[in-house]
């Protein structure tokens, strides 16, 4: 749903200036400052509103993170914010905490990979037959997961793997005790989430296959190509901007979408398994109250998703170079 | 569809595999949403059972749900915010993406930027400077505080962008000529034209609002008013008591899956009307 905005270029600006001009040119233009102010306000009226909710409630926040890392303060109004200059950092890069969250996020992140790569590019090629009314039903059904409430696919989850009377137990005839082992909780958290998306992925990777010109397989395929040459030199290619863009939702959003599975499932236990960074922050800010630790924490956050996020446009825009 | 006649038997195998995969895709996808529904039909003593057709139906578990919570509360409180929420995303989107698509002006693209950017910031990397500003205006607690700081989508101003590029110029300058003001073009012209996008993206932001979890969950810390928080509290207090906890986890789900029903007709139904691509 996200689709696409990370990657976009925008589109250079096409000429308006006639419609722009003309907009409120009704009267011939006079030389009065009030004229030429009606003339240039209006885009900036209608832009205002969200310009202004933009400002105030993710760009000033934004550099109030950065101020806030440099303090140490416990979100009290009433006590005084102390000084610190770098020592959150210090604090932050020293815990044995940060480094095992780090790659705890990057378990879930590699975890995450075969629910939106794998299997939807998998089965995105492998049912391209499947047409008309029967891809639609399908395509209902595989989308659905997608919208449950992340808490209640927390609570159908947790009865199905409740240790005693949960139906993947009895069925496995197991007894594991899925959320409350340091060794199963975080893969039943990365199945919970893949359980989530799987069907979102294959719906971006069928569009994407539709949107291959169906001229160069035609082509592979008369010069005496076998179909998996086709799929493998000409399509896959071809889709790589939608797997790249696949690969930079699964990077930047897999903490967001852990989320409130692992805070109403595991909170973050047991004995610390599924704490990723981004439970880590919150218990930073919110349980123990340190905000200027859950500060720091954010503004790493911030610059390791800009580091990634380039990296991985870079790398789409020079794999969508294929199709020119 | 040539290479089919000529495939034949080959391409009615590669078919039915096709529909093995999805039928078995769509099976895992559903069945846990099954599951769910299935539970809280069954009567008290059957919700143990692994039997798939939740037989003899019984609403016993429904019942105790309304008994225990103020399901209907949360319900509507949630709806509440989506729908507004939903509504003022919509316009400030549509004001803005207007602005983009209708002039030419100093500093529109780093405006333009500025929406793009917000995908690069992390809520968690804002989030406490968010909470701290709604204290201090004493909106922590209220619904107010979970709707304000959602309003501006910077999905919603791309996407409808998009849309009004494709735009016919040809309508804004018959406006033009006939007298009328960018405000009154905007909506006697543009948005009828746009109704099919603001309906789709009405319905994707009213359910994002919805499920959301996070901004909630720090904004009405410690109440229950809308339907996630209160079943997260159902799931902790009463975490055993399967069958009232299934229902409601349903009925959180039940008006999403409606409107999606509608949403898919929807979405055809509109692109089929509007003359206009």
């Amino acid at each position: 749903m996200v689709s696409g905005a990370f990657v976009e270029v925008p589109a250079p600006v096409r000429s308006r200036e006639a419609c722009a001009a003309g907009m409120t040119d009704t009267v011939p233009a006079s030389p009065a400052p009030w004229q030429r102010v009606r003339r240039i306000a209006p885009p900036y009226l209608y832009l205002l509103p969200a310009v202004v909710l933009l400002i105030v409630w993710t760009y000033q926040p934004l550099a109030q993170t950065f101020v806030l890392s440099t303090y140490s303060w416990n979100l009290v109004p009433s006590t005084p914010m102390v000084d610190v200059g770098l020592g959150n950092y210090e604090r932050l890069l020293s815990s044995p905490e940060l480094g095992r969250s780090v790659w705890r996020t990057v378990i879930v992140i590699l975890g995450m990979l075969p629910f939106t790569l794998v299997i939807p590019v998998a089965v995105a090629l492998l049912t391209r037959r499947v047409r008309g009314r029967a891809q639609g039903v399908y395509r209902a059904l595989v989308f659905a997961p997608m919208l449950v409430a992340p808490v209640a696919g927390a609570a159908v989850w947790q009865w199905l793997l409740d240790p005693s009377a949960g139906a993947v137990n009895r069925v496995l005839g197991t007894d594991v005790n899925w959320l409350n082992t340091a060794g199963t909780a975080q893969l039943s958290i990365i199945v919970i989430t893949g359980w989530h998306v799987v069907g979102f992925a294959v719906l971006v990777v069928t569009a994407g296959l539709a949107g291959i010109n169906p001229d160069y397989a035609a082509a592979a395929q008369i010069d005496g190509a076998s179909r998996s040459q086709v799929t493998r030199w000409i399509t896959v290619p071809l889709l790589s901007p939608t797997l790249a863009f696949l690969v930079l939702m699964t990077v930047l959003l897999s903490a967001q979408w852990t989320f409130p599975l692992i805070d109403t499932l595991t909170q973050g236990g047991p004995v610390g398994s599924t704490t990723n960074l981004y439970y880590l922050l919150w218990e930073y800010g919110f349980r123990s109250h340190d905000a200027g630790l859950a500060a720091a924490a954010g503004v790493l956050f911030f610059l390791g998703f800009i580091v990634v996020a380039a990296l991985l446009t870079r790398l789409a825009e020079r794999l969508s170079h294929h199709d020119d | 569809m040539t290479t089919d006649e000529v495939a034949g038997e080959s391409s009615r195998g590669r078919r039915l595999g096709g529909h093995v995969v999805l039928g078995v895709l769509s099976l895992a996808c559903v069945f846990p949403i099954y599951w769910l529904y299935a539970t809280s039909l069954r009567a008290p003593q059957d919700v143990y059972s692994l039997s798939v057709l939740p037989w003899p139906l019984s609403t016993a578990s429904y019942t105790e749900a309304f008994a225990k919570n103020d399901v209907l509360g949360m319900l509507f409180n949630t709806g509440v915010i989506a729908v507004l929420s939903a509504l003022g995303q919509l316009l400030v989107a549509l004001l803005a993406a207007y602005a983009f698509a209708a002039w030419r002006f100093p500093l529109q693209r780093l405006l333009y930027l500025m929406f793009v950017g917000t995908w690069l910031v992390p809520f968690q990397a804002t989030m406490l400077p968010n909470y701290v500003l709604l204290s201090r205006l004493g909106l922590l607690e209220t619904l107010a505080g979970v709707i304000i700081p959602t309003l501006c989508s910077a999905l919603g101003v791309l996407l409808l962008r998009e849309h009004l590029n494709g735009f016919p110029k040809e309508l804004l300058d018959a406006a033009r000529m006939d007298g009328r003001s960018s405000w009154s073009t905007l909506w006697t012209v543009v948005v009828p034209a746009l109704r099919p996008a603001l309906a789709a993206l009405g319905i994707l932001l009213a359910i994002s609002a919805w499920n959301e979890y996070f901004w909630p969950a720090m904004v009405l810390q410690r109440s229950n008013a809308v339907v996630q928080l209160g079943l997260r509290s159902f799931m902790g207090t009463e975490g055993n008591d399967w069958g009232p906890l299934m229902a409601t986890a349903g009925l959180a789900c039940l008006p999403v899956f409606v409107l999606y029903l509608v949403l898919q007709r929807h979405i055809v139904n509109a692109f089929v009307r509007s003359g206009l691509k």
